[in-house]
């Protein structure tokens, strides 16, 4: 275990994590499944027998009009709607005296008949039994006060337990989405206790071993990471302190001694201390602080995190605040907000990237909570679209100056270490909060409601803001200034290179996701009556779930094979297939593949996508920069992400909501073709490959 | 390495007295995964409870349900004879055989499409006007069950319409709520048992594995802390704990540069007083 | 007597109640908010029975006050224009006309409408017209003129469906009288049906003597439906038939036939099997309901569907159900009336 790097430590942290969070949470699971099934037996038989009370009833009534009761005619038909409507009942039947079946609706009637036949059941009253998965649930049937049968009432132990499943399965996610948040954390406080003060210590004494007592470490936790650079401070305070001893001493001995010789003498031994060592100038040593990308990965989670929850149920709040108009149709009303969210990142990010660079990431960080905070709150009590798109918008302002902020500082952070790890960190950040930010908004939705599920947003803005306050404060890397110049981005749109590339893939792979997953995903979930907010916020978790395993693979693949095109045009053609998909039937779980394939569709092309710019466009990058350039991709791509959901919200009513899928899926399909043909000529093109532009 | 004396003569440390550990590693994660434990388990609980009382009382509402659309299949077969509502006079006995068998209804009770109760198990109630929203609820799907809440009860209907497709005006059961709450709330009681025993036996489990994760982490460092603070004192070459280990190899070099430079800036010192002293 | 002939006595005798205590509490309740009531002119073709009944009993259990002017033709086609003309003349709110004769006498064919013979400025409402398509209206939803109506026939498809599911059949029987154009119009309409959804019709015309049907060949052509092997004898709104109806439904039961009837009598009072129909008494109510719609709430007639009441009546006769020991399916017993005499007070 090496205590200059994280990953040993965390590792075992995380195993310990894994160690006392998932057996806890499993234990009481399983303890809440058991009372569950307990408690919910006797409201079970109570509905059986009420049911089994009402068919007794109408049989009774047709044995009293003189049908024999072996004679009652189309009993399936009459045992069907009752078994359609209560799904707890498995099967219903009638036996005779004898406890033979006369009808039997819902099982198999050689399953049951042994155990009917056997059966004493010579008595007028109701009973209970448990039959193989089956409670059975009796009642006499009467004529003329003497026994003829019975209706039995068959409940399904199966539906018990697949209730109980359903807890279990929420468990599950929260049980994932508190060891996603358990990574964050304790990655955060192994980089912000212990790696970062050692790295830093590191650096200090990197310079020690060449000689240099100039620098002392800026770290003053009360742990004992704290307590062990402080006396490592003290030792290098202790030589500085000598040597500025010594040089009061040569000083004094310089301008009193008399001696020539001697003042020679001492001055040689000055020079030889002096080349031997290096101290401060002045007798306050530089402290070095070390700054790492990880250090705002905790606060970004969060701040990430809550604008996630609301993700799944989105269209749905804003469905429940429509109020009808005339000339906006309720499927527009929607993606209005979301569309508008869109735009209004793509507006401020440029401009929130250049404030990042010049006022500090820190600052504009705290800045940007401010207007997305008000927002979640204002999100929370909004009356109707206008006001919340004008939330929302406020929101998104906040959204890009945040995630700007986080960019630029990754950036300059990173600058030490590797850019691409830095990346890594955003966007693993990003990622892992959208998981756990749907995964839980969903269930939290279900539980509580719209308007506190955006209160709680709220709530994890303001720590996210609390902790870049209370901890970033002295962590902030050195900026350079960016060199500030016009650029001129027209000129990339002539490389056809990138016009394709944003064109055909970018913007569709953007329209797919906000067109179909922020957009007609939960509303055309929510239109299956079985379907909940937490099965929606569920089935949404596959999308950053796939995205995350995928991602890496797809940059190793791009790696190793080079051809980044290839993987764009198959990711592109996959995401589009997917939406295609429900054509075959409007099935939940086709829809859920479908989100799982763009899911493998943005995770195999989104890295790929940003790699290929220093291909495609290398003398652009040249001439005004990579960053430039991808800031330039980055702003294209968004108007794939506004028109998104207008062009869901335009497909609804031409083709229904599975219809508008499909039809998407069309419109993604048929541009990452083109994307998918042009690709071919990419490589055979006379673009000279790219050296480092790093 | 004859040159190495104390430079001061004493034997106390050169270096200032250790900073105290008031919020030591192990209590800061602690309290970290503890808090993390301790949520985990109240959200799973919470979820946990929340399902099993919306299965439960949908339960008990569907039950509920079933007995009015029983009311309400009969009531119409009458309507369909061409009465009008508030004529149907053995409805009364229908819905008072209903009350009978069931101890937990409150009422059951058949108001007009404009409100008036015509039929009430609780016939004082009769000729007075349901709330509002009930009146309200009649306007929804026809086939449809509506549920609503009283101040204590909670209310399941279905709209009874003739046979000309208009709705006549509606059923209702009344039954407490406190019957839902009564029947989750053993769920509740073993549920919070669960969590505590829970978070007790693996706070402790947590804080008893990072002893051993961060005591070692401690005691490294403490190790590292006293040899800098006895080469410092002392002199003598820095021990290397850990043969292989880049930082501490590193810090063994930064010891011995210190001491170097210590020993340096001592030696010049001398020196220097030698030559001042040599007038 | 049958229960629900019974109960529909009770009803009347509450409802001459109602409308002895009526007038007392329309003006506690109406009263001061529509001072005068409406007036509508019932014209009616063979005195007041059960439709006339079901008009009037809306308006008295919905507490709308109206005034009724009651007007009697007793099947005398002449008297039809004085109605037209007494209505005109005393400016009534609504003209409610009863049977085919009437409603097209009074209110005019659709394609021969004039206003100097017929109401048209007065909305009016129609009932019991057998065909209303293409004599009163050209479409159902719409009449396109200041009239709307009921639909009291219960359409043959709806009555194929209800013979289907009782038992299903391959073969359906029907005895009819050759002089009216009605039957041979359900015969028809039957025979189409059966060649789209796979039943054939087997029909026989009744024998004629002195240019009328003989009742005594009745017997004879169920016999031969029976050598035919039909699965149900389907009794149309046929008058002759319905007249002779015990010869008709005895024969049927003799022979061990299951027999379905388009109206209530052959099922009611005869030995009918069961049977399909909307009762004279809700057409009724639902044409008073219709006529609410115009008066109070100011709907166009034109705006208001031509249609049937929302539920169909089915009738089982279960002393036949027993004979025959062709017993009803279970749903179907739940939505029936059952016609049962010795169970009279027990059930239902």
């Amino acid at each position: 275990m090496t205590l200059d790097r994280t990953r040993p430590l965390f590792i075992r942290l995380l195993l310990l994590a894994l160690l006392v969070l998932v057996p806890p949470v499993a234990l009481l699971a399983h303890g809440a499944m058991d009372d569950f099934a307990r408690g919910l037996v006797p409201e079970m038989d109570k509905k059986a027998a009420v049911v089994g009370r009402d068919l007794a009833s109408s049989i009774e009534r047709a044995v009293n009009y003189g049908i024999p009761l072996d004679k009652l005619h189309g009993m399936p038909e009459f045992f069907e709607p009752v078994l359609g409507a209560n799904r707890e009942i498995r099967y219903l039947a009638v036996t005779d005296r004898d406890g033979r079946i006369l009808f039997i609706s819902g099982a198999d009637a050689a399953l049951l008949a042994p155990f009917f036949s056997s059966a004493d059941f010579d008595i007028a009253a109701s009973r209970k039994a448990l039959i193989d998965n089956f409670v059975d649930i009796t009642q006499p049937l009467m004529f003329k006060s003497a026994l003829i049968g019975h209706l039995h009432v068959g409940l399904d132990q199966d539906y018990v337990q697949s209730r109980v499943l359903e807890i279990g399965v929420d468990i599950g996610v929260v049980t994932l989405v508190s060891l996603l948040v358990a990574v964050e954390i304790l990655l955060f406080v192994v980089t912000f206790n212990i790696t970062g003060p050692i790295r830093a210590a590191s650096t200090v004494m990197d310079r020690v071993r060449h000689g240099d007592f100039s620098a002392t470490c800026g770290v003053t936790s009360e742990d004992e990471v704290g307590r062990f650079i402080h006396t490592f401070n003290a030792a290098i305070r202790y030589a500085d302190g000598l040597f500025r001893r010594l040089e009061a001493y040569l000083d004094e001995v310089k301008t009193a001694h008399f001696d020539k010789t001697v003042v020679e003498r001492v001055a040689e031994i000055e020079s030889r201390i002096r080349f031997l060592f290096r101290f401060s100038r002045s007798s306050q040593p530089e402290v070095v602080n070390e700054h790492q990308a990880t250090d705002i990965r905790l606060p970004l989670f969060l701040f990430v995190f809550a604008e996630e929850i609301s993700r799944s149920f989105m269209p749905l709040y804003i469905r429940d605040l429509y109020m009808p108009v005339d000339w906006l149709p309720l499927e527009m009303a929607i993606a209005l907000p979301i569309a508008v969210f869109m735009l209004c990142i793509a507006a401020i990010s440029p401009a929130a990237a250049l404030v990042s660079a010049r006022r500090g990431s820190r600052r504009v960080f705290l800045i940007g909570l401010a207007p997305a905070t008000i927002g979640f709150l204002m999100s929370a009590l909004a009356t109707n679209v206008w006001d919340f798109t004008l939330w929302r918008s406020l929101t998104a302002v906040g959204y890009a100056l945040v995630t700007m902020a986080c960019q630029s500082y990754i950036a300059q952070a990173s600058r030490q270490q590797n850019r691409t790890q830095g990346l890594g960190v955003y966007v693993g950040a990003v990622l892992t909060a959208s998981i756990c930010g749907t995964g839980i908004g969903g269930v939290l939705a279900e539980r509580v409601g719209f308007a506190a599920t955006f209160m709680i947003s709220a709530i994890l803005a303001v720590i996210a803001g609390l902790l870049i306050h209370r901890l970033m404060e002295a962590a902030q890397p050195a900026q350079d200034a960016a060199p500030e110049r016009r650029v001129a981005f027209l000129p990339l749109l002539r490389n056809w290179r990138f016009s394709a590339l944003v064109l055909f893939a970018a913007i569709p792979s953007k329209i797919a996701l906000t067109g179909f997953f922020f957009y007609l995903m939960p509303l055309s979930l929510m239109r299956s009556p079985d379907t909940d907010l937490g099965d929606i916020a569920r089935m949404m978790m596959l999308y950053p779930i796939a995205v995350v395993i995928l991602s890496p693979l797809a940059s190793r693949l791009a790696d190793r094979m080079g051809w980044k095109a290839g993987l764009v045009a198959i990711g592109g053609l996959i995401g589009g297939a997917g939406l295609v998909l429900p054509m075959v039937s409007p099935d939940s779980d086709l829809l859920g593949l479908a989100i799982v394939l763009l899911g493998v569709s943005h995770g195999l092309s989104a890295s790929p996508q940003l790699a290929m710019i220093p291909d495609i466009c290398w003398t652009e990058c040249r001439n005004i920069g990579q960053t430039n350039v991808l800031a330039f991709l980055r702003l294209t791509e968004r108007i794939g992400s506004v028109i998104g959901p207008f062009l869901a919200a335009a497909f609804i009513p031409l083709f229904d909501y599975t219809g508008a899928v499909v039809a998407l899926g069309w419109v993604v399909l048929g541009m990452s073709t083109v994307f998918a043909l042009l690709s071919f000529a990419f490589g055979s093109g006379p673009h000279i490959e790219a050296e480092d532009t790093e | 390495m004859d040159r190495i004396e104390q430079p001061h003569g004493t034997t106390a440390s050169v270096l200032p007295p250790p900073r105290p550990v008031r919020w030591s590693l192990v209590r800061k994660v602690s309290l970290a995964l503890v808090s993390i434990l301790l949520s985990t388990l109240l959200l799973a609980g919470f979820f946990a409870y929340y399902k099993f009382e919306s299965v439960y009382s949908s339960l008990v509402q569907s039950r509920y349900s079933f007995v009015v659309f029983t009311i309400k299949k009969r009531v119409e077969d009458n309507l369909n004879l061409g009465l009008a509502l508030r004529q149907l006079r053995q409805v009364q006995d229908i819905l008072e055989r209903e009350k009978m068998r069931d101890a937990q209804v409150i009422a059951v009770e058949i108001f007009d499409a404009r409100g008036e109760v015509l039929f009430d198990t609780d016939r004082g109630a009769i000729g007075s006007r349901v709330a509002a929203n009930l009146v309200e609820a009649l306007k929804g799907a026809p086939g449809q069950p509506f549920g609503a809440t009283d101040e204590d009860a909670l209310i399941v209907g279905l709209p009874l319409v003739n046979n000309l497709g208009k709705v006549e005006g509606g059923v209702v059961l009344r039954y407490p709520a406190v019957y839902v709450n009564y029947g989750v709330s053993g769920l509740l009681l073993e549920l919070s048992k669960g969590i505590l025993r829970n978070l007790v036996v693996f706070s402790i489990l947590a804080v008893a594995g990072l002893y051993l994760l961060f005591g070692r982490v401690g005691r490294r460092l403490d190790a590292m802390e006293r040899s800098l603070n006895t080469v410092m004192t002392n002199g003598g070459p820095a021990v290397v704990d850990r043969p292989g280990d880049a930082f501490e190899e590193r810090f063994a070099d930064f010891v011995a540069k210190s001491r170097e430079a210590v020993d340096h800036i001592h030696d010049a010192t001398q020196e220097v007083g030698r030559l001042d002293r040599l007038q | 007597m049958t229960l629900s002939t019974a109960l529909r006595r009770l009803a009347a005798a509450l409802l001459l109640m109602m409308v002895a205590v009526w007038p007392a509490a329309a003006a506690e309740d109406k009263a001061a908010v529509k001072p005068k009531p409406l007036r509508i002119y019932m014209a009616l073709w063979r005195g007041w029975e059960e439709a006339a009944q079901g008009f009037k009993d809306y308006f008295i259990n919905q507490n709308i006050p109206v005034e009724l002017i009651v007007r009697d033709a007793a099947q005398n086609k002449d008297k039809l224009k004085e109605f037209v003309a007494e209505a005109k003349q005393m400016k009534v709110d609504l003209v409610f006309t009863w049977g085919t004769t009437v409603s097209e006498e009074m209110l005019g064919r659709i394609d021969s409408v004039d206003p100097t013979r017929h109401i048209t400025d007065i909305p009016a409402i129609f009932a019991i017209v057998s065909q209303p398509l293409g004599s009163m209206v050209s479409d159902f939803a719409s009449s396109g003129r200041n009239i709307t109506g009921t639909i009291y026939l219960v359409p043959t498809e709806t009555q194929v469906n209800l013979i289907q599911s009782y038992r299903p059949f391959k073969r359906l029987g029907v005895v009819f009288n050759p002089l009216e154009r009605n039957a041979q119009v359900a015969i028809a309409e039957l025979t189409a049906i059966g060649a789209k959804t796979g039943f054939s019709v087997e029909s026989r015309a009744l024998e004629l003597s002195d240019g009328k049907p003989d009742p005594a060949s009745i017997k004879g052509k169920v016999a031969e439906l029976k050598a035919a092997a039909v699965d149900f004898l389907y009794i149309g709104p046929d008058t002759f038939l319905n007249v002779n109806r015990d010869i008709l439904t005895g024969a049927a039961l003799e022979h061990a036939i299951p027999t379905f009837a388009a109206g209530e009598n052959p099922v009611l009072t005869s030995k009918a099997l069961f049977g399909g129909v909307y009762r004279y008494y809700t057409v009724g109510q639902l044409s008073a309901y219709k006529a609410e719609q115009i008066l109070l709430h100011k709907i166009k007639p034109a705006d208001i569907p031509i249609d049937p009441p929302k539920r169909l009546s089915i009738i089982i006769n279960m002393p036949v159900v027993r004979q025959l020991g062709l017993y009803p399916p279970m749903k179907l017993l739940g939505l029936a009336e059952v016609i049962d005499p010795t169970q009279e007070g027990k059930a239902k």
